[in-house]
C-alpha cells in the first residue's frame, strides 16, 4: 500500500496548527538547547585547536630579545642550567619558533605571510622544580633583568587558568544543554500526547475501520520530527550567530589574550550544525515515539 | 462465516460477560442478539472484530481463528468486519462526505477510488443531498445512515450493529432496519444487538438470546421473547 504523503502532511499540519502554543514552546526549547550544544562543541574544538594545551606543559617562558647577542643567550642558558630551581629547559631557536608559529596560526594566512623567522624572538621553555606560583615568579624575576632578555612570561599558569575556566564554563554549557534536551523530549512528548488526545475520536474510528498502526502513528511521529528539525533549524541560525559574535569579539582581538586563541574553522561550524540536526531529529523521534507507544497501544 | 466454540470472556473487574458461548453463523445470515443490559450482547460483537479477546474458547471469522491473529493482522480482520453503534461515532468537524471518506483514507485507498466510492454509498443510504452537511445538521436517523455508510463503504463481509436504533424513534428505526436489510441482501452477514422488541418481532430473523453471559435461546425466525 502506498503511503499517502498528502494525508500525512495534512494531518501533521493540522496537529501543528491545533497545538500552536505547545508546538512553539517545544520548538523554542529544542532550539535553545541545541544552540548551547553547538556552542559547547565549537568552544571545545577551539580549545583543542589553540595553543593553550601546548603551553600548559611549560611553566615559564624566557623570551630573548631578537637582537640579543649569541653570548648573552649562552649566558642565560648556562644560568638556567645551573639553577637548582630549574628541572628542565628547552631552547626554541628562530626556526623552531617559526615552525610552531606556523602551526598555531595556520588558519590566518595574512598573519603568516607578514611574519618571518627573523621577526620572532627565541625563547627558553623552562620547567621549574616547583609548581608553587611564588617560587616560579621569583625565579622568573631573577632572569627578567638579565642582559638580552626581552621578557619573562608565566604563560603556563595563566594559560592553564584560562583553559580551566573556559573548560568549566563549557562543561556547564554542555550540562545545561543536555538538561534542556531532556526538557525538549518531555515537551515534545507532552505536545504529542495532547495531539493524540485531541484526535482520540479520529483514532478510534481509524482503528475500527482497520487502519494499520503505523498509519495511525505516522502523523504524530512526523509532528515530533518537525518539532526537532524546526528547533534544529533555529539552532543552526543561533550557531551561525554565535560563530559570528565570537569571531568579531574575540578572535584577533588583542584585548582577549588567550581567549582569542580559541578558534574554529567554518568546517567545524558545519559539523556542529550537522550534529545538532541529528540530535534534533533524534529528540523529536524519541519524544513522539514514547508518546505514541504509550497512548496509541494497539 | 462466524463460529464461536465455548467462548468465555471475563473482564478485569471479574465481571463475566460471556460464559461458554457456542454459536455458528452462516454467510448472509441476519442475526438478532437480544437480552437485558449486561447480558453480553456487546461483548459478543466486540469479540468478533478483536476489540476484546476471550479467556477461553476459539472464535473463527471467515475461516480464521482470530484469537491466534497477530496484532499487525487485526486491521485486515477489521476491514472485513464493519461496525455501527448506538452513538454513531461520527467526527463532528467533518462533513458527511468526509466522514465516509475518512474510513477509506484510513485504509490507504487512493483519492480517485474514494471520489468514486463515497457518492455511491451515500446514494445507497439516501444521503446524496446531504453530503456537504456537518453531522450536527442531521437528524439522528440521518447520522446513523452516515455511520452505516462509513461501515459499509469498504464492502465488509460482516456488519456488526450494536443497538443501532437505540436512540431513534420507531418510525426512523424502521428506515434504518430497511437499510440494514438491504445491506444483508447483498450477501453481507449482519449481527445486530437490540432491545427493540417491535423490530425483532416484525423482521422474524434468527434470534440469539443472552442472559448473564449465557446463550439461552438460539431460534431461527424467532421473536423477541
Amino acid at each position: 500500500m502506498a503511503i499517502r504523503l498528502d494525508y500525512v502532511m495534512k494531518e501533521t499540519g493540522q496537529n501543528l496548527a491545533r497545538n500552536l502554543t505547545l508546538t512553539f514552546a517545544a520548538i523554542l526549547t529544542v532550539a535553545v538547547s541545541l544552540t548551547m550544544v553547538a556552542a559547547s562543541y565549537l568552544i571545545g574544538t577551539g580549545i583543542n585547536n589553540s595553543f593553550l594545551g601546548l603551553r600548559s606543559e611549560q611553566q615559564l617562558l624566557v623570551y630573548m630579545n631578537p637582537s640579543a647577542e649569541e653570548d648573552q643567550i649562552d649566558s642565560v642558558s648556562r644560568a638556567l642550567e645551573e639553577s637548582p630551581q630549574v628541572e628542565e629547559i628547552d631552547f626554541y631557536n628562530r626556526e623552531r619558533t617559526f615552525d610552531e608559529f606556523q602551526t598555531l596560526f595556520r588558519e590566518q594566512p595574512d598573519l603568516l605571510s607578514s611574519v618571518t623567522a627573523e621577526d620572532l624572538p627565541t625563547s627558553f621553555r623552562v620547567k621549574p622544580t616547583s609548581t608553587d606560583a611564588e617560587v616560579v615568579s621569583a625565579l622568573g624575576d631573577t632572569f627578567a633583568e638579565r642582559e638580552g632578555v626581552l621578557r619573562v612570561a608565566y604563560a603556563a599558569e595563566y594559560a592553564r587558568q584560562v583553559q580551566r575556566s573556559v573548560n568549566t564554563l563549557n562543561r556547564w554549557v554542555t550540562v545545561v544543554g543536555v538538561v534542556l534536551i531532556g526538557a525538549s523530549v518531555l515537551l515534545i512528548f507532552n505536545t504529542i500526547r495532547t495531539a493524540v488526545f485531541a484526535r482520540r475520536r479520529e483514532i478510534e474510528v481509524q482503528r475500527l475501520v482497520g487502519a494499520r498502526n503505523w498509519f495511525i502513528r505516522m502523523p504524530f511521529i512526523v509532528e515530533g520530527l518537525v518539532h526537532g528539525l524546526m528547533g534544529a533549524l533555529l539552532a543552526a541560525g543561533g550557531t551561525l550567530a554565535f560563530d559570528a559574535l565570537w569571531q568579531r569579539n574575540f578572535v584577533d582581538q588583542v584585548a582577549f589574550e588567550l581567549l582569542n586563541q580559541i578558534r574554529w574553522s567554518s568546517g567545524d561550524v558545519v559539523s556542529a550544525i550537522l550534529i545538532i540536526t541529528a540530535i534534533g531529529a533524534l529528540t523529536g523521534a524519541v519524544g513522539s515515539g514514547i508518546a505514541v507507544s504509550r497512548f496509541l497501544r494497539a | 462465516m462466524i463460529k464461536l466454540d465455548n467462548v468465555t470472556k471475563v473482564y478485569k473487574d471479574k465481571h463475566v460477560a460471556l460464559r461458554d458461548a457456542s454459536a455458528s453463523i452462516e454467510k448472509g445470515e441476519f442475526v438478532f442478539l437480544v437480552g437485558p443490559s449486561g447480558s453480553g450482547k456487546s461483548t459478543f460483537l466486540r469479540l468478533l472484530n478483536r476489540e476484546v479477546k476471550p479467556q477461553e474458547g476459539t472464535i473463527y471469522v471467515a475461516g480464521k481463528d482470530i484469537g491466534k491473529l497477530p496484532g499487525y493482522k487485526v486491521p485486515d480482520l477489521r476491514r472485513n468486519v464493519g461496525a455501527v453503534f448506538q452513538d454513531y461515532k461520527l467526527l463532528p468537524t467533518r462533513s458527511v462526505f468526509d466522514n465516509v471518506a475518512f474510513a477509506l483514507e484510513a485504509i490507504g485507498r487512493p483519492r480517485s477510488a474514494i471520489k468514486e466510492a463515497v457518492p455511491q454509498i451515500l446514494e445507497l443510504v439516501g444521503l446524496t443531498s446531504k453530503s456537504k452537511n456537518m453531522p450536527d445538521e442531521l437528524s439522528g436517523g440521518e447520522q446513523q445512515r452516515v455511520s452505516i455508510a462509513r461501515a459499509f463503504v469498504n464492502r465488509p463481509l460482516i456488519l456488526l450493529a450494536d443497538e443501532p436504533t437505540g436512540n431513534l424513534d420507531p418510525a426512523t428505526s424502521v428506515g434504518i432496519m430497511k437499510l440494514l436489510d438491504r445491506i444483508n441482501r447483498t450477501g453481507t452477514t449482519v449481527l445486530m444487538a437490540t432491545h427493540d422488541r417491535g423490530i425483532v418481532d416484525t423482521m422474524r430473523r434468527r434470534v440469539i438470546e443472552l442472559d448473564h453471559g449465557r446463550i439461552v435461546r438460539d431460534q431461527a425466525r424467532g421473536v423477541y421473547e
